[in-house]
């Protein structure tokens, strides 16, 4: 009911409502390719987003290059300096199949956990 | 132009990035978009390029319109941030000028509006603030009802009533107006 009340009192138009509709008139503006404008530069944007990722990777890979190369040369030097017996371990001393299953399947239960925790 | 169809073309976008769908939103609503932009601004290029900035900032956003108002409602809020973005840059601009040692002529720039447009209404707007023009507008020019206004400017329905109350109050004072009421 007070709704009604204010959207009738919306609608109550005095002299001053009428002068101002008649000088806030105007005709529709014609498009003259406004929205055409418009979805070109949208569609440009979407290329730039997608663009951007890639040549970025791109980029710091190139960037990076140099950098990981001397990395991967130092780590291999201290790979020789592991003893033997550590290198050359048994197949059995790794971990089994049903281990890495069982592990997996306890990581997923605890990150479940913890997602329920944090909600 | 009705609100099912904007909403269905607001799905398309929203669910497939659709830009054809977009394109035809941009079409239904350019005009007013364009001429609430044009009415606040008081210039026709300067509208324009907001109005082509709301509608890159309306795709960005189309995720945030919850389909409670109307999208037109929707559009002009987002219209009306960046008219009053713009602003605000244009002050920045303008001091940084001024603490230069530039004399800064922004607001003073020529309007691109055409002679006969910029009459009695242009007389009118320039008495109100960049508030007061907006609601005004949005009441007179584009037909919003207070509820969406007030969602558009994000102030209370009795602000913007109080609002379009002072605005009609200068209106009649400048052009001596007497009060009788009409249903």
């Amino acid at each position: 009911m007070t709704s009604k009340i204010i959207n009738m009192a919306e609608h109550i138009k005095d002299d001053a409502d009428r002068m101002l509709e008649s000088m806030f008139a105007s005709d529709p503006i014609a498009d003259d390719g406004f929205s055409v404008r418009v979805v070109r530069k949208v569609r440009r944007r979407i290329w730039v987003r997608r663009l951007t990722l890639p040549l970025a990777t791109l980029i710091g890979a190139a960037i990076s290059a140099k950098p990981i190369t001397g990395l991967v040369t130092t780590f291999a030097g201290f790979a020789q300096l592991v003893p033997r017996d550590i290198v050359d371990l048994p197949y059995d001393a790794l971990p089994q199949l049903p281990y890495v299953i069982l592990g997996a399947m306890l990581l997923a239960t605890c990150m479940v956990g913890l997602r329920s925790l944090e909600d | 132009m009705t609100r099912s169809e904007d909403h269905q073309l607001v799905a398309r976008v929203v669910s497939g990035g659709d830009t054809d769908a977009f394109g035809e939103l941009v079409q239904r609503h350019q005009s007013h978009v364009r001429n609430f932009l044009r009415k606040l601004t008081g210039d026709y290029t300067m509208a324009d390029d907001l109005a082509q900035d709301t509608f890159m900032h309306a795709w960005d956003k189309l995720r945030t319109y919850s389909g409670k108002g109307t999208f037109i409602g929707w559009l002009l809020k987002v219209a009306y941030t960046t008219f009053l973005q713009s602003r605000r840059k244009a002050k920045r601009y303008a001091e940084i000028l001024e603490e230069a040692g530039h004399v800064a002529d922004i607001e003073g720039r020529k309007s691109t509006t055409p002679e006969e447009e910029a009459g009695d209404l242009e007389r009118f707007l320039a008495v109100l603030t960049d508030e007061e023009r907006a609601i005004m507008v949005m009441s007179y020019a584009c037909g919003l009802s207070h509820r969406e206004i007030s969602d558009a400017t994000e102030m209370p329905v009795g602000t913007v009533k109080s609002v379009i109350f002072r605005g009609k109050e200068k209106i009649r004072t400048a052009f001596d107006i007497k009060d009788h009421q009409h249903g």
